[in-house]
């Protein structure tokens, strides 16, 4: 209530008639809340009656009628579920972790997949690669805001901050009065596309995200700006129907902005441009689905994304680009066996798959440009098991492996590995919902340098904390 | 796909019956007694779950897409589970605020409110003590307020719910009678119980509460504490056991005090006794008048 008469205040031309409303809102409950004691101290009976007073007491005249109807507009805006009272929910989730690593940080940094994934000047913000450098990490502080806009739109915001700085990674609104079980987003948000994408980090089971989501779609996976309508479908199980038109700036298999290249990297005399794509650039659409049996619960989807692709890495040592179309296949299965209301065993995976076709761009040694017709078609997956065995302990494997990487170039097929794997162990202590310390032990097998395969071997002790606001569990 | 479509809206339309969905069994009870046949109903934890930590299935996002009324204990104890579930059930009818969420513990008196509050005191919900429904005393006026809010949502069958609430109320305060009567015997009896589960009960009773097994709500005991506890405590007969934490460490207190563990249903379907609300009140008093 003082939040409220503070809040009130604010509105300058309005506040004596709110405030009078407020107080009067006040008087009210205090009444109200005098007339429950009377009637808990009365006998059964005439408690009874005393409710039924209340209820018929309902507005007889126009104003009251108005002003009750206000009151439910108000009641909307205060009442998060199940019971949390504020105007705002804030929580800050903190992520810090000691790695250990068998290559160095600039041997790490400069490691590749071939075909499917290198680092580019210029990453590194927002969450970035997490657990990067070894030592000690600063993985990220992020900031999550969360209330109702009014009755109906809720909002959501998700600001990590690094060392750096800050990031707005999400800021969406939600509708939440949509008939017909539609349901409509807007704003900047992790794109419902396969199982993993929609959560955040501190949500993974692991520390690092699986191998698949990193070659498609980088280390931030896909989180753009765009619109999301989704339907659920009103049969007795679980159905649910959504697209998404996205801007499509992904710098991993989409990007918006054209470039320019140049005859001669080293004399330039003629040049050419390769314009932006159309934009909005990347529409995408998912179904998924969930039934269980007995305690056992699946949850599988499909999903699929397509766009135009301007991918430029003009910019450093070795400078190409690449401008065409890219679709992307997902399909994910989760089954989850719930043991009692504190362990369960949870199997899931997901297969990614990408068909990329365009021109590559690329200068040779003598400077001069050379363009190509590229076809990737790239796929892998991840599966994992994680088994929480005590209110507190979960252990967990994850295996990873690329098994697709034809690459064509003017139709001639690359000679690339397309068997890349990587394998991930953790064990995970909980103290409370709010705090984690996971150890994890891995193997990546996928990584090149100049050709030859360079196995990274790392341990990563991580620490996440969250305060704030209660978070609720996933599934 | 037209076709389809239409089948699915078919659906929809094609139960006429009001749709409830209650979080827990207890609640649940309540609405069969007062609904009856004429509302159909959808409850989403386990009587034999922790209440605290309730799985979020989207299987349960599916029964409440089309509900009607969502009706929920409160006090922050579906805070881990519901919130998603809501958001994503696409429904505006159950959104809180509206007229098909209906949160009971806005009408019984909330104890153990703490005057202020941090997560270093554990898992302590800022409204108060949650686990209000083992006070029998306050099974009625909820009662009434499910049967009242069925009226506003159905008003042709408002007799029908009115009739069948004063149905129960008859039985349910002849049982009071009883109850109170039969649980007096208890009165000062001293017990300690894991996490503070049974306050409502024992503070209607007059039983005494000498310490939880857990050193904060939502904290698994430790040594220290427990040690702590058995040193202080003395006369107590029961360890009161929920159905759903460990038990070896209330085996272990038991011994030391030479004390009795009892195992307790907090809620409808917690032990196979307890098939509704009436016999779960009898088999609490069953098992601590042994």
């Amino acid at each position: 209530m003082l939040l409220l008469s503070i809040f009130s205040f604010t509105f300058a031309q309005e506040s004596l008639e709110e405030l009078k409303r407020q107080l009067e809102e006040q008087r009210r409950q205090i009444r109200e809340l005098e007339k429950k004691i009377e009637a808990l101290e009365k006998q059964k009976s005439e408690a009874k009656e005393e409710v039924k007073k209340e209820q018929e007491s309902a507005p007889a005249d126009r104003s009251l009628q108005l002003r009750s109807k206000y009151d439910e507009r108000l009641k909307a805006l205060q009442i998060t579920p199940t019971g949390q009272r504020s105007f705002l929910n804030l929580s800050l989730i903190v992520d810090t972790s000691f790695v250990a690593r068998n290559k160095n940080d600039q041997e790490f940094k400069h490691l590749e997949i071939p075909g499917l994934y290198h680092r580019h000047e210029g990453n590194g913000h927002g969450h970035g690669t997490l657990n990067e450098k070894r030592g000690f990490n600063l993985n990220y502080a992020e900031l999550y805001l969360y209330a109702p806009v009014d009755p109906y739109f809720d909002l959501y915001a998700t600001i990590p901050f690094s060392e750096d700085g800050a990031e707005v990674e999400e800021a969406y609104a939600v509708t939440r009065g949509l008939p017909f079980g539609f349901q409509f987003k807007v704003g900047k948000f992790r794109s419902s596309f396969g199982r993993l994408n929609a959560q955040h980090p501190h949500a993974w089971d692991f520390a690092n995200q699986p191998l698949a989501y990193k070659v498609f779609l980088g280390d931030d996976g896909l989180k753009e700006k765009g619109v999301q309508l989704n339907w659920l479908a009103p049969t007795p199980f679980y159905l649910l129907f959504g697209v998404e038109v996205l801007q499509g700036e992904n710098e991993h298999s989409f990007g918006t902005e054209g470039f320019r290249l140049v005859d001669n990297i080293n004399t330039p005399t003629t040049s050419i441009t390769i314009g932006d794509t159309k934009k909005p650039n990347l529409y995408l659409g998912f179904v998924k689905t969930s039934f269980d049996v007995g305690n056992l619960s699946f949850l599988t989807g499909l999903s699929f994304a397509t766009g135009y692709s301007r991918i430029n890495h003009l910019e450093g040592d070795n400078p190409h680009a690449f401008a065409g179309k890219t679709k992307l296949y997902g399909f994910d299965l989760t089954a989850k066996y719930m043991i009692d209301s504190y362990r369960y065993i949870s199997l899931q995976g997901e297969y990614l798959y990408r068909d990329q076709n365009g021109t590559k761009y690329e200068y040779d040694s003598a400077g001069d440009l050379e363009t190509a017709g590229l076809k990737k078609k790239q796929g892998g997956f991840y599966t994992q098991l994680v088994f929480k065995f005590d209110r507190r302990w979960r252990a967990g494997v994850q295996y990873n492996l690329i098994n697709k990487n034809d690459v064509k170039k003017n139709g001639v097929k690359e000679d690339l590995p397309s068997n890349l794997p990587a394998y991930y162990a953790m064990l995970e202590y909980s103290p409370t919902e709010f705090s984690r310390i996971r150890f994890q032990v891995g193997q990546n097998r996928a990584f090149f340098h100049d050709g030859s395969r360079k196995t990274v071997n790392e341990f990563i002790l991580q620490f996440n904390f969250a305060i704030g606001a209660h978070g609720a569990h996933p599934f | 796909m037209k076709a389809l479509v239409f089948f699915l809206l078919f659906l929809t339309v094609s139960f006429a019956k009001l749709k409830v969905v209650a979080t827990y069994p207890w609640i649940g009870e309540l609405v069969k007694e007062v609904g009856k046949d004429r509302v159909s109903l959808y409850v989403i934890a386990k009587g034999t779950e922790d209440p605290h930590f309730v799985v979020p299935k989207p299987s349960h996002i599916a029964k409440m897409r089309d509900a009607d009324l969502l009706i929920v204990q409160g006090a922050s104890l579906e805070v881990g589970f519901l919130p998603p579930l809501l958001q994503q059930s696409n429904n505006p009818k159950i959104q809180p605020g509206r007229q098909g969420y209906l949160d009971l513990s806005e009408f019984v008196e909330l104890i153990e409110k703490p005057v202020n509050i941090s997560r270093a005191m554990g898992d302590v919900h800022p409204e108060g003590n949650p686990h209000y429904q083992l006070d029998p005393h306050n099974i009625p006026p909820l009662a009434r307020a499910i049967a009242e809010r069925l009226c506003q949502l159905d008003s042709p069958n408002c007799a029908y719910y009115r009739g069948n609430l004063e149905d129960f109320l008859r039985r349910w305060n002849a049982k009071l009678t009883e109850w109170d009567r039969e649980f007096a015997k208890l009165k000062g009896i001293k017990v300690i119980q894991y996490h503070k589960l049974y306050n409502y009960l024992l503070q209607r009773y007059g039983m005494v509460l000498v310490g939880t097994l857990e050193p904060l709500p939502g904290i698994p005991p430790t040594g220290k504490h427990i040690e702590g506890l058995i040193s202080q405590a003395q006369g107590v007969k029961f360890i009161l056991q929920d159905v759903y934490h460990e038990k070896r460490t209330a085996q272990f207190v038991a011994q030391r005090l030479n004390a009795k563990v009892v195992i307790l249903p907090h809620e409808v379907g917690a032990v196979p006794e307890a098939k509704d609300l009436f016999s779960l009140f009898d088999e609490i008093l069953k098992r601590l008048s042994q």
